[in-house]
Formats: C-alpha cells, structure tokens, sequence
C-alpha cells in the first residue's frame, strides 16, 4: 500500500496536465461539432516554437507562454478560418479529413525542421520534489503542471459564461441559424474558437515539453490523450475534462505500477476502450 | 447506345485485366515492381473505400489489420514452418477475428468515435507488439519461409489481391447488400425504417474489408520480408489509403483505381525523402478535398458522365 501512494499522487497531478491537453480538444468538439485531429500536433509545434523561443532569447519557457500562446491564437484562427470553415457541412468527413492532413502535414514540417531528435524544455524544476513522507515525494514540476491546468480550466470556463465573445460562442453553438439571424457572424466566432483553443493547446504543449520529451511525431499520442479524456469525461464539460483527466491518468500510472512503464499507455487506452463501450457519452456528458 | 459502351468498357477492363496478368512475361523488373505495389495499395484502398465511401464506417485504424496479418504471416513461417501462402491466408483469417473482436467495441460507437476507436485499436496493437517478447520487441521479425517465392509468384499473389479487391468490391455492391449500402449512404434514418439491415451489412463490410487488407498486407510481408511494429502498425498506412482514396474519388470504384497509379507513382519518385513526400501527400489531400472534394474520378463522373464499372443499375433496358 505503501508504494501505491507515488502513484496516486503522479496520477492526480498529472491528471491535471491531461486536462488542459484536452480543453482544447472538447471546447472544439463541443462547439464547431467538428474533432480536429491535429490538435496533438499543434500542440506539440508550440512546444517547439517554445523551444526556438528559450534557444533564442535565453528566457525560461514558463514566459516564453507570453509569445507562443499569442502566436498559437493567430495559428488557430487561420487554420478554423482558411481551412476547416470552407468544409463544415451536413457531412462529418471533409473536416475530419482536412484536420488528418493537417496534422500530417504539421508531423512532418517539424520532422524536416527539428530532425526526428528527441527534445525537452529544459527549466530548473524539473529536478525538485518536496519530500512529503519518508517514501513519499511531490514533484514541483508536477505540481506546477497540475496549477497551470486548473488555472486554464478554470480561466476558459470564466471566459465562456462571463465575456461576450464567450457568450456568443456558445450562441452560435447551441443556435447557428439563431446567432446568425441576430447578427452573429458564425464562421468568424467559429474561427475565434479555434484560437482559443490553440490558446489552450499552446499552454498544454509547452507543459509537455517541460514535462516529458517530445519528438515531431508525439502529436498523435497526445491527440489521443485529449481524446481518451473528452470521452472519459464527457462532451463539452469542464468538469468532465479534469474528472477525465484525473481518471486517465491514474489508470495509466497505476498499469505502469503493475506491470512496468512499456505498457502504460496500454492501460489508459483500455479504460477508455471500456468507457466508450459502457457509457459512450462520457461520465458527464448529455446524451 | 448503352450497350455498345458498356461492351466496349468490358473490352478495354479485359485488356487491361490481360496485360495486368502478363506483365511476368513482358515487363522489365521495374515495371513488375511498379505493378505488384500497384496491385497491393490498390486492394487495400478499395477496401478502406467501400468502408468510407460506401458503408459509412470512417475507420483510420486499417493499419490494425496490415500489421496483424504481417505478424501472423512472420511468426507463423518462422515459428510453425507454415507454407508461405497458407500463412498468408491464415493471416486474413486472423484479421477477421480481430475485427469480430474489435466490433464488439467499436460497433456500439458512432461516426467520429468510431473513427478514433479504431485508431486506438491499432495504436494499442503497436504497444502490445513493441513489448511483446514472443515477437522480438520493437526490433522486428525477419520472414524467412523455407522456400522464399519467386518475385513472379509474389506478383500474381499481389494481382490476385488487386484484382480480386476490385471483384469483391463490384460484386457486393451490385448486390442486395450494395443496394442497402448506398440508400443508407444516402438516408440512414430512411433506409432503416425501409428495411435495410444496416447493422449486419456494415459488421460485414467491416469483416470482408480486414480479411482482404489483411490477405493484402500478407502477400505485401511476404516481398518486404521484415515487419517491425512501429511501421506495421503506424497511422501511415492510414495516410496513404486517405491520400489514395480522396484523390481518385471517394465513393467510386474508379477511383482507388486512378488513386493507387498517382500514389505508387509519386512515392516511387519520392522515395528518397519520406518525410517530404508524406508533406506533400498532406498538401495535396487537403487541396483536393478544398478545392474538387469528389477526387479525380468524381468530379469526372459528375461532369461528363463517365463510368467504368457502376454499382448503379439500370431499371429500363433500351
């Protein structure tokens, strides 16, 4: 019992670091009805426009967030805006597939940029634990990933219910031909979603690099990180996205406990295999 | 009038069919290699079609069956001393339990669920290979068959898959099922209450589709002779039968035909750099679906008519 409770604290503060990979992912999901299946691969260019920034400027990546997350905005109004608007429809596969070869494209952009090299985001936290016990040790950088996320969980739910733009994003979700018969411009606010979520995703990219190393081509694992945690969690709920997050992640450190690292990942899938066959909307989601 | 060009499109399918089967005899070693992979992507992607463009079942996870198979082929040979084109087939076979296992999952999702679904199938089958001592791991599995085929015996393994997919294709859609296929296409809702049984029709599709990429997929191990799991079972698969697929014309039977000849042909020319050549695929799929999403070979059909083969039927002969 002892050795479990390493587990359960990486766990729940991971938990809080899939949250915010997977904001994004449902706000998207949630809004434009559409899953933007380059939204690993996006984040994951954040963490790499990061790393250029803290090469360049010599400035940690926590501030290097004041540069990416602006840029990743623009990133996502345009990607919404050029791309994904020209094929919203009755269909679902268009989107799909545009958002597919996006995320391809992203891959192996990185992969000619930054060679197939494994990186990190390199900061002096990554080392420190506060020792909570005689067994028992609370990684800071773990802990500052856990913060940060709930912080912009609860910054994006602020957003939706207090601001207008917020407001109007959740109009032209819940009522298009409504929001546009009072003047809201759908395709535009849609576009404006996408960089929020962008917003988000750069935040959730640069905590990856700090955290774990990152190659071009981590964005599906990640993609499927926020997918697991949208499904777990439910549809376009916060409160499912850190629950999701929270559930995920303890399965898949516990699995890792069990049976060793190479299968950790296997754990997490299978649950949320599980969730999608017992409960397909999610724990919290409508049907 | 309708008979003399359909005559004629059986004559030039036919000579194609004849030149196909012979190219053995005639062609140069380029050419036959050309041929066998053209062979090979073209079974696949007729599969990956009738799922996306006919069934309605996005499935991003094909690259499940092509790994499965791939192994089932290398440990079967290796381990068992199986003949080679038996384990092939014992490899198709494998790829249908798989699916009846997976549709268990995967068959209560949805669209977009269903899609991911299949995906973390596949990236979970990646895992389970990569740390699996039975299969060496991450390192691989050399295939290594008593007697290694002739290259022309792998060609006319490959043709039969290619032109076989092509068979299977046509035939199940100018069938009942086919029929059904198409009106759910068209209005699930409808075609339901008309009496179409789309659940059994699309569980069978999905059943015939990993038999036939996984038969595809074994002849294809058995002309690389290395499988490894980080390239069976990686999205990249995934990626070509979509590149394939939407360039030639999704939801047509030509088009996977015209799709697969760009595909082998620009990736023979790119072979030197993979990565730029997966970029351009990208640009490339995403241009078309903006700018003609009915591919090459629909926006045809839409213009001036043309068909090769048609599932449609024709009610009032002239």
């Amino acid at each position: 019992m002892e050795g479990l409770m390493q587990p359960i604290l990486n766990g729940i503060l991971l938990g809080g670091l899939y949250a915010v990979i997977a904001i994004g992912m449902s706000t998207i999901f949630g809004i434009v009805k559409l899953v933007n299946l380059a939204h690993g691969d996006l984040m994951i260019l954040s963490g790499y426009l990061s790393l250029v920034l803290i090469t360049w400027l010599g400035i940690s990546p926590i501030v290097s967030l004041l540069l990416v997350v602006p840029v990743m905005f623009f990133v996502g109004v345009f990607v919404q805006g050029v791309l994904l608007n020209r094929v919203l429809g009755k269909e679902m596969e268009p989107p799909l597939l545009v958002a597919f070869g996006l995320s391809i494209i992203v891959q192996n952009f990185l992969l000619l940029v930054f060679t197939p090299d494994a990186r990190s985001l390199m900061t002096d936290l990554a080392v420190k634990t506060i020792p909570l016990g005689a067994t028992l040790n609370l990684p800071v950088l773990y802990l500052a990933d856990f913060l940060i996320g709930v912080v912009v969980i609860f910054a994006v739910y602020l957003f939706f219910r207090n601001t207008y733009l917020g407001r109007a994003i959740r109009a032209a979700s819940d009522d298009e031909v409504g929001a546009r018969i009072m003047g809201v411009n759908t395709k535009l606010i849609y576009a404006y979603a996408m960089g929020i979520a962008m917003m988000t995703a750069a935040v959730a990219g640069v905590l990856v690099g700090m955290t774990f190393t990152f190659y071009p081509h981590t964005g599906p694992q990640y993609l499927i990180i926020a997918f697991g945690v949208v499904i777990i969690g439910g549809l376009g709920s916060m409160k499912g996205c850190l629950v999701g997050g929270l559930i995920l992640a303890l399965a898949q450190l516990l699995g890792a406990h069990f049976t060793g690292p190479g299968y950790q990942l296997l754990f997490g899938y299978a649950v949320l295999l599980i969730v999608l066959g017992v409960r397909p909307q999610g724990l919290f989601g409508k049907i | 009038m309708e008979n003399k060009t359909r005559k004629y499109r059986w004559t030039v399918l036919g000579l194609l069919f004849v030149a196909f089967a012979t190219v053995p005899i005639w062609g140069s070693d380029y050419l036959l290699l050309f041929c066998l992979l053209y062979c090979l992507y073209l079974g696949m992607a007729q599969m990956w079609n009738l799922l996306v463009g006919y069934s309605g079942l996005l499935s991003l996870g094909q690259q499940a069956f092509i790994g499965f198979s791939g192994y089932s082929v290398a440990v079967l040979t290796n381990y068992y001393g199986v003949y080679i084109w038996l384990s092939v087939f014992l490899g198709g076979l494998f790829s249908v339990l798989l699916a009846l296992f997976m549709s268990l999952f995967i068959f209560r999702m949805k669209g977009i669920y269903f899609a991911i679904g299949t995906w973390i199938f596949a990236e979970m089958l990646l895992l389970w290979f990569s740390n699996w001592p039975y299969v060496k791991y991450g390192t691989g599995l050399f295939i290594k068959p008593a007697h290694p085929p002739s290259m022309t015996a792998i060609y006319y393994a490959a043709f039969i898959m290619g032109a076989g997919a092509l068979a299977v294709v046509y035939t199940i859609l100018r069938s009942r099922i086919g029929l059904g296929l198409m009106a759910m296409r068209d209005d699930e809702e409808v075609s339901e209450t008309m009496g179409v049984e789309i659940f059994r029709s699309k569980l069978f599709c999905f059943l015939v589709a990993a038999f036939v990429t996984g038969l595809t997929a074994g002849v294809l191990y058995v002309f690389q002779i290395f499988i490894q799991p980080y390239k069976a079972f990686a999205i990249d698969w995934t990626v070509v039968l979509v590149f394939i697929v939407i360039i030639g014309g999704i939801g047509t039977i030509e088009g996977p035909i015209v799709g697969a000849f760009l595909y082998v042909l620009f990736s023979q020319y790119l072979a030197e750099y993979a990565h730029i050549s997966l970029l351009l695929l990208g640009i490339i799929a995403i241009t078309i679906i903006l700018v003609a999403p009915k591919g090459i070979m629909g926006t045809l059909q839409e213009k001036t008519g043309f068909v090769i083969l048609s599932p449609r039927r024709i009610l009032a002969d002239q």
